[in-house]
């Protein structure tokens, strides 16, 4: 029990992690069926804002609030300069996006230098509880997934904004006659989507190796658990992230990375194929 | 026809090339002629099939290790002939992309955005299972892969030299060109045009836009493993990198820079990129990339046929007629 524990508690900051991630992509490809392969640059960025912040000697709960501002306002301006014009072009969407990431993370090897940094933890202590013992920064961590995931979904389910977005994705010619603002609409949801991108990477910064290829990695799992789960419901990321985070982590321990990875690919590329519309069912795809 | 003349013309040109730029450049440009073909691959599949592939560099990768494999004997270590390697090489890789294809286009299938997150998921396994599985070199790959030894009536040559390599790769380049121009003129290339643009219609007059798809997913194969296995000949290694992500969305970019829809465009998307890229990168170093991706994605949002494609038409179509 005493082993077991540690290991479903990674599973979990990982999976909550990856859901963190997917929840932003799915936020965008819902809405607005825009691929943004630049999302786990986003992601990166939030993490590099923590490590330029160390360096500058603020403390880390002010990146922590810093990082999804300023990925947001950058979400704005990409949103702004190059995602408005090609709504209409759903598949040069992943071109653009595509060439937006190469350049995103060479402008990070630029400033920051190709080599691997860290982000010291803000807490150092651990829970112990009899002969247990747990890091207690990653507990924070995954309470404060839960509650940013818990709050997304508020948004979206029980707000008025939430209301307009649902009624955007379901039917959008119909809400733009009823006067909802659907440009509006798909601009806010963006900045939303890579906010929370920028969050999800200054949380998972101080336990990560952070380095400008970090983006791929959380990326295309990212993605596997949006078309897994099914690019309907929200609920759908849930069930992708679960299964596609804890097939991976669970394999990793017990096999090997290497298997794991090839496994979880293979068993979420042969889901989405059986099942294109996701284990949650929901509309399919365009 | 006067799209031919210009094609003509550009492989005359670079036939000639030799000539003006020495010998440093020459092999340059045969590797480049490489990267050409699995251009030209691309485009074939995803300007005119409509499949958006990710993960084109496994057909080439495939073909790469194929190709290290039987002329480096493991194998059979009597049947080492460049010939059979190559062969070899394009039936593998077409093999496999008529299983894929079918895992992916039969029934419901897959297309669009998904696909070409499924594609790129794949590559990335692939690349991964190169990296680890030992008996192919893992990490390290191929070392000392033999040039291609051509035979012919007992004479037997190697492509070991700067110069006859190059014209017997540009020799295969304009052969594959051409052919593909011509099938791409052909009925078939009116089916593939309708596979692309109107599924539908094609199906309902009876054809069956699966056969369309499968073929057309492995004669791009085929061709990308052909450029493949030449690839290894001329470094003399093959590696995970050869099937990996980096490459694939190397040509994805150079094929979206040139023009999708047109192979000529796409072909010399390829060579110009990378000519570009070993003279800008030593002037603006690490920037080029930088610049590489910004020009991709301005390419992509304002000129969706291509940088290249846009002049190339002009020259080839005259000014109002449209391509088909």
């Amino acid at each position: 029990m005493n082993e077991l524990f540690p290991i479903i508690l990674d599973v979990s900051s990982y999976i909550l992690i990856l859901v963190l991630v997917a929840l932003g992509l799915m936020i965008v490809f819902g809405m607005m069926g825009v691929i943004n392969m630049a999302h786990g640059e986003l992601f990166m960025i939030g993490a590099y804002v923590m490590v330029a912040l160390q360096d500058v000697g603020l403390p880390f709960w002010a990146g922590i609030l810093l990082a999804p501002v300023i990925v947001g306002f950058l979400g704005l301006l990409i949103e702004a300069a190059l995602i408005r014009h090609i709504y209409l072009r759903p598949l040069d969407t992943i071109l653009a996006t595509w060439g937006l990431s190469i350049a995103l993370k060479q402008l990070v090897v630029l400033t920051f230098g190709p080599e691997s940094q860290s982000v010291t933890l803000p807490v150092d202590g651990s829970l112990e509880i009899g002969a247990f013992s747990y890091p207690l920064y990653r507990l924070i961590l995954m309470a404060s997934s839960v509650l940013l995931i818990g709050a997304t979904f508020w948004l979206f389910t029980r707000t008025d904004f939430g209301l307009m977005a649902r009624a955007v994705i379901a039917r959008p010619a119909t809400a733009a006659t009823l006067g909802i603002d659907t440009r509006r609409m798909y601009r806010w949801s963006f900045v939303i989507g890579t906010a929370l991108a920028g969050l999800a990477g200054a949380l998972v910064a101080p336990i990560i190796s952070v380095d400008p290829q970090m983006g791929l990695g959380y990326l295309v799992p990212g993605f596997l658990s949006i078309l897994v789960g099914g690019a309907g419901p929200l609920a759908g990321v849930l069930v992708g992230g679960a299964v596609v985070g804890g097939v991976n982590n669970l394999l990793a321990v017990w096999i090997s990375p290497v298997a794991a990875m090839i496994t979880v690919y293979v068993i979420a590329i042969l889901i989405i194929r059986l099942k294109p519309e996701g284990i949650m069912g929901g509309r399919r795809a365009k | 026809m006067r799209n031919n003349l210009v094609a003509l013309l550009i492989f005359a040109a670079l036939a000639a090339s030799p000539l003006v730029i020495g010998s440093y450049w020459t092999g340059q440009l045969t590797a480049y002629l490489v990267y050409g073909l699995l251009a030209i691959s691309l485009s074939l599949v995803w300007g005119y099939g409509g499949i958006l592939c990710f993960g084109q560099a496994m057909f080439f990768g495939i073909g790469g290790y194929i190709m290290a494999v039987l002329t480096k004997g493991m194998i059979l270590p009597d049947l080492t002939s460049s010939y059979i390697g190559l062969l070899a090489a394009m039936a593998g890789a077409a093999l496999f992309a008529l299983a894929l294809g079918y895992f992916l286009f039969a029934g419901r299938g897959i297309s669009g955005a998904y696909l070409a997150i499924i594609t790129l998921a794949i590559t990335l396994v692939l690349e991964r299972l190169m990296n680890n599985w030992y008996a192919l070199g893992g990490y390290n790959g191929l070392l000392n892969v033999p040039p291609i030894k051509l035979t012919f009536f007992g004479a037997s040559f190697e492509l070991w030299d700067r110069l006859p390599t190059f014209y017997a790769v540009l020799g295969v380049v304009t052969v594959v060109y051409f052919g593909t121009s011509l099938l791409l003129k052909s009925a078939y290339g009116l089916k593939l045009t309708a596979s692309r643009t109107h599924p539908d219609r094609l199906s309902s007059l009876g054809y069956s836009v699966l056969s369309i798809r499968l073929s057309v997913f492995a004669l791009s194969a085929a061709i990308a493993g052909l450029a493949g296995a030449i690839f290894v000949t001329l470094d003399g290694f093959a590696s995970p990198t050869l099937i990996g992500f980096t490459l694939s969305t190397e040509v994805l970019i150079w094929v979206a820079i040139g023009g999708k829809e047109m192979l000529l465009a796409a072909f010399l998307g390829a060579i110009l990129t990378r000519t570009a890229e070993s003279w800008l990168s030593e002037i603006f170093g690490n920037y080029w990339i930088l610049i590489l991706g910004l020009t991709f994605m301005v390419s992509v949002v304002l000129l969706p046929k291509g940088l290249l494609a846009t002049p190339l038409e002009w020259l080839t179509k005259g000014k109002g007629k449209r391509s088909g």
